[in-house]
C-alpha cells in the first residue's frame, strides 16, 4: 500500500488540527483517500498536541507508526524533538524556529527548556528543514498564519497533492474574511520550502 | 457525495439519516462532539443531561413515545447510566435505541481502560463497533434498524481512533421513519419479577435470533479472501492495522459484534490454516473462540494494556514492525509538556491556598484536577465523578489529626450536578461536619464548554433556567453556605478556616467564570520587580504559563498574563504588580 504519513506536532491552541484537516481536504480534492488521528481533551490545556494524517489510494488504519513518517512537521522546536523517532530513515523535519516553553516547576528547575535543541535536531534528524514561519507570518501582519507557512513548505515535497487541490482546500478550510490572506502565507510558505 | 468528517461526526450524520428525533448524552472525551454535531440538524431535539444516566432515562421516555434516540457518553459515563441500561436490556424498544459508548484505549483522556464489550455481553443487547469514519455512518444509522428489529438497546461502541479519526464518508439520504406513538404494554415495560423473568426468556431468544443473523450476515461480518493461508478475525480500529500488517490474509472483521456470529467465525476458520484474533484491549473476542473449541493465536502475542497500533500488530503477526525506528532519542532529555490552569483561571488561587494551608483535598474529575500536578500538587486522591463529597465525609469522619477539621471535598459544579448532589444528601442525613468547596465557573470546562444546569443556556445557546448553586444548596439545608471570590485568597482563607472549624456541613462556593469559555478580557498583565525579589519561587509555585524562570528571576509573559494577581498574593516581598498599582 502506497500511503504519505505526515506527522504534526506542536503545543496546543498552535492549529495543528486545523492544519491536518487543510492537508486532509487537499487529499479528499485530489480524489485520494484520507485518514487523521488527533487527540482531544486534556492535551488541550498547553499540552502537546498531534495530529496523524496519512494519504493514500487506500488508507486503511490512522495512526502512523514510529519510524513510518514521511514527514515531520512542528510547529515548536521542543516538540519536533519529541516526535522525531516517528521519522524513517529518510523523513523530513520541517520545523519552525519557535520556542514555547513548558511550565516551570520551580525557580531552581527552571523553565525546562533544553538548551541545545537547535543541536539535537541537526544531529538526529535525517533530514531537516528549519522554517522561519512566524517571521512569514509576522512580515503577512497575522500570526494565526504560521500554520499555512508551514503547509506551504510541506507542499512541494507532497508529490500526489497539486497546487489546486491545496488552494481547494484552503478555500473550503478558512472563511472569506482571511481566505486571500491565508492564500498568500501559503504561496510564501511554499516559495520560502523550495529555497530550503 | 463524499464528505470530509470526524467520526463522531459521522455518528451524527448515521443518526440523521436515519430520522432520529431526539438525542441526548453528558459529555466526556471521546464522545463529546457527537451531541454537538447532532445538535446542527435543527430537525433533531438535542440536550445535554446532567449525567449519563438521566441522559438514557430521558431517551427511554422518547424510545417509548415511539420516536429514535440515540444517547452518548464515554466508556466510564455507561457506569453511571448502567442501571437503567441494564433494566433497558429487558424492556426492550418501541422506537430505536442507540447508546454510544466512547471507550478510550490508552487512556488519553480518562481515568480507567474498561472495555465496553463486555456491558453488551452482560446487559444482553446488541453491540456494534465500527471500524473507520464511514463505518461510523452506516452502522449508527443501521443500528437503529436493528434496535426495532431484535427488540433491544444498541450499543454502539466507539472508541477514541474511531471517534477522534478524520475521514471520507459517504452521505446517504435520510429515511422518513412513521412516528409510532406510545403502546401501552405493560407486560413489557413495566418490569415487576413476573413479567421480568418472561422478559428473560425474550431476551435469549433475540440473541439467538441476532446471532443467527450475524452468522448470515456480509454487510455486517465481511469476509475478505486473500491469497495466504493465514486468517485474521478483528473488529473495531484494529481491522485497519491487520489490512496493513498482512495484506495477504483473509480476513473476517465482525461489526455486530454481540451476540457474537460464532457459526461464521468456525466456518471462517475452517477454511485458513492459521488463525489469528486481533483485538484492541481484553481477549473478549478470543475467549469466545476458545471457549468454541477453536484454536487461535491473540492475546499472548500482544499486551493488554494501551491502544494498538500497527506496529503492535506487526509484531503479533509478523514478529517485527515492518517500520524500524532509526531516530533514536534514548539519550536526549524532553521535558514533558503536561496541560495546565490556563492564565487567569479561577481554580488557581484555590488549589494554591489548598497547598498553603496544608489541607487534605478529596480532589474530583474536572480542568481542577490539574491542581494535582507539580507544582500545585494539592490534591489527595481523585477518582471517579462525584466521589469527592463522599470521600470527604469519610475521610474527616476517620482520619487523624491531619484529616480531622483538616479536610476538603472540592469538585467542580458541572461535576457536582453530575452525582456529587447526593453526596452532600448523605453528608447532611448523617450528620457530617465535613466541608465542601465547589468551583463553579459556571460551564464544564474540560470537555471544552458544555452547558449544565447552572450555565442557563442550552446545547444550542438557547436561554434556559439557570441553577444558583448557593440556594440549591441552602434548600436542601445547608446553612453554612458561604459564596467566595476566588481571585481574593485573603478572604477565601479565612472563610475556609472557619468553616473548617464548624462542627456542621459546609459548602463554600466559589464563582469565577471560565476564562476561556467566556472569554473574560484580559486585565493589565504584572511585573517583577527583580530589585526586591528574593527569588523564593512562590509565584512559579501557582503554576502559570504566564510566569517563567528566566535566569534565575521569575519573568511575566505579558501576552498570556491577565492580570488574576494570584502571583502577586503569594509574594511575601511585594515584588509583583500591575504596575502603578501598589501590591
Ligand atoms: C462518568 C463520567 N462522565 C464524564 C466524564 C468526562 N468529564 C471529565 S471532567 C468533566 C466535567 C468537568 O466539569 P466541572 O466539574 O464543571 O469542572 P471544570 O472542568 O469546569 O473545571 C467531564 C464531563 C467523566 N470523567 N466521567
Amino acid at each position: 500500500m502506497d500511503i504519505t504519513n505526515i506527522m504534526l506536532s506542536g503545543v496546543g491552541g498552535q492549529g495543528i488540527l486545523t492544519s491536518g484537516r487543510v492537508l486532509a481536504l487537499a487529499a479528499l480534492d485530489a480524489g485520494l483517500d484520507v485518514k487523521m488521528s488527533e487527540v482531544h481533551g486534556m492535551s488541550q490545556r498547553g499540552g502537546n498536541v498531534d495530529a496523524h494524517v496519512r494519504i493514500g489510494r487506500e488508507v486503511p488504519s490512522s495512526l502512523i507508526p514510529k519510524g513510518g513518517a514521511h514527514f515531520l512537521v512542528s510547529f515548536e522546536k521542543m516538540e519536533a524533538l519529541r516526535y522525531l523517532d516517528f521519522l524513517r530513515p529518510d523523513g523530513v523535519a520541517f520545523v519552525a524556529r519557535h520556542e514555547i516553553a513548558p511550565l516551570s516547576p520551580s525557580l531552581k528547575e527552571g523553565a525546562g527548556y533544553v538548551a541545545g535543541v537547535d543541536v539535537a535536531l541537526a544531529r538526529k534528524a535525517p533530514s531537516l528543514v528549519w522554517v522561519d514561519a512566524f517571521g512569514i507570518a509576522q512580515a503577512l501582519g497575522d500570526l494565526r498564519m504560521v500554520n499555512v507557512v508551514l503547509l506551504g513548505a510541506l507542499s512541494n515535497r507532497i508529490g500526489e497533492l497539486a497546487p489546486e487541490n491545496w488552494e481547494a482546500a484552503l478555500r473550503d478550510r478558512f472563511s472569506a474574511k482571511v481566505r486571500e490572506a491565508c492564500l498568500e502565507a501559503f504561496r510564501k510558505g511554499a516559495a520560502h520550502g523550495r529555497a530550503a | 457525495m463524499k464528505k470530509l468528517m470526524l467520526g463522531n461526526e459521522a455518528v451524527a450524520r448515521g443518526a440523521w439519516e436515519a430520522g432520529v428525533a431526539f438525542g441526548s448524552g453528558y459529555p466526556g472525551t471521546p464522545s463529546t462532539e457527537i451531541l454537538e454535531h447532532l445538535a446542527k440538524y435543527p430537525e433533531v431535539a438535542v440536550q445535554w443531561a446532567p449525567n449519563e444516566k438521566v441522559g438514557l432515562e430521558v431517551a427511554l421516555g422518547a424510545m417509548l413515545a415511539g420516536a429514535r434516540a440515540l444517547v452518548t457518553m464515554k466508556h466510564v459515563g455507561l457506569n453511571v447510566a448502567a442501571d437503567p441500561f441494564f433494566s433497558a436490556a429487558y424492556t426492550g424498544v418501541n422506537g430505536g435505541l442507540v447508546v454510544v459508548s466512547a471507550d478510550d484505549p490508552g487512556m488519553h483522556s480518562s481515568q480507567d481502560e474498561q472495555d465496553n464489550r463486555y456491558y453488551a455481553k452482560m446487559a444482553k443487547v446488541l453491540m456494534v463497533e465500527p471500524a473507520d469514519v464511514e463505518e461510523a455512518r452506516w452502522m449508527t444509522r443501521e443500528a437503529f434498524a436493528l434496535s426495532e428489529r431484535f427488540d433491544s438497546p444498541v450499543l454502539l461502541r466507539m472508541t477514541t481512533r474511531v471517534s477522534h479519526q478524520t475521514g471520507v464518508a459517504g452521505l446517504g439520504e435520510p429515511l422518513s421513519v412513521a412516528a409510532k406513538g406510545f403502546r401501552k404494554d405493560i407486560a413489557k415495560y413495566v418490569l415487576l419479577p413476573s413479567h421480568a423473568r418472561d422478559r428473560r426468556h425474550k431476551i435469549e431468544k433475540r440473541l439467538r435470533d441476532a446471532a443467527a443473523f450475524g452468522d448470515s450476515s456480509d454487510l455486517w461480518n465481511p469476509v475478505r479472501r486473500g491469497a495466504s493461508r493465514v486468517g485474521v478475525v478483528t473488529s473495531g480500529v484494529a481491522y485497519g492495522y491487520v489490512r496493513e500488517a498482512l495484506p495477504d490474509a483473509s480476513i473476517l472483521k465482525i461489526g455486530l459484534s454481540w451476540p457474537l456470529p460464532m457459526e461464521r467465525i468456525k466456518a471462517f476458520a475452517a477454511t485458513v490454516e492459521e488463525l489469528y484474533v486481533v483485538e484492541e484491549l481484553e481477549p473478549f473476542l478470543e475467549e469466545a473462540m476458545r471457549a468454541a473449541g477453536l484454536a487461535v493465536k491473540g492475546s499472548e502475542l500482544r499486551p493488554y494494556t494501551g491502544e494498538l497500533d500497527l506496529s503492535t500488530v506487526e509484531r503479533m503477526l509478523l514478529g517485527a514492525p515492518h517500520h524500524a525506528v532509526s531516530v533514536d532519542l534514548s539519550d536526549t532529555a524532553i521535558p514533558a509538556r503536561p496541560p495546565t490552569l490556563c492564565p487567569g483561571c479561577g481554580h488557581r488561587g484555590m488549589f494554591t491556598l489548598f497547598r498553603e494551608m496544608g489541607l487534605r483535598v478529596m480532589g474530583d474529575i474536572g480542568c481542577y484536577t490539574l491542581g494535582a500536578l507539580r507544582p500545585l500538587a494539592a490534591m489527595d486522591a481523585c477518582l471517579c465523578m462525584g466521589a469527592s463529597v463522599g470521600m470527604a465525609e469519610g475521610l474527616q469522619k476517620f482520619g487523624g489529626p491531619k484529616e480531622k477539621g483538616r479536610t476538603v471535598g472540592v469538585i467542580g459544579d458541572s461535576t457536582f450536578f453530575h452525582t456529587g448532589l447526593p453526596g452532600l444528601l448523605d453528608m447532611l442525613a448523617n450528620g457530617s461536619d465535613a466541608t465542601l468547596v465547589i468551583l463553579d465557573n459556571a460551564v464544564t470546562a474540560m470537555t471544552g464548554g458544555q452547558p449544565n444546569p447552572g450555565t442557563g443556556r442550552d446545547i444550542r445557546g438557547g436561554a434556559t433556567v439557570r441553577l444558583d448553586l448557593g440556594a440549591l444548596c441552602r434548600g436542601l439545608g445547608v446553612t453554612r453556605v458561604r459564596e467566595v471570590d476566588p481571585y481574593d485568597m485573603a478572604a477565601v482563607r479565612k472563610v475556609l478556616e472557619e468553616e473548617l472549624a464548624a462542627p456542621e456541613v459546609s459548602v463554600v462556593i466559589a464563582k469565577a467564570p471560565c476564562v476561556l469559555e467566556y472569554r473574560v478580557a484580559a486585565g493589565r498583565p504584572v511585573e517583577v520587580d527583580v530589585e526586591t525579589c528574593t527569588r523564593c519561587g512562590a509565584c512559579i509555585r501557582v503554576g502559570c504559563m504566564a510566569i517563567h524562570e528566566q535566569g534565575g528571576y521569575p519573568n511575566v509573559d505579558a501576552g498570556l498574563c491577565t492580570g488574576c494577581s494570584v502571583c502577586a498574593q503569594v509574594c511575601d516581598a511585594g515584588s509583583i504588580a500591575v504596575p502603578g498599582e501598589k501590591n
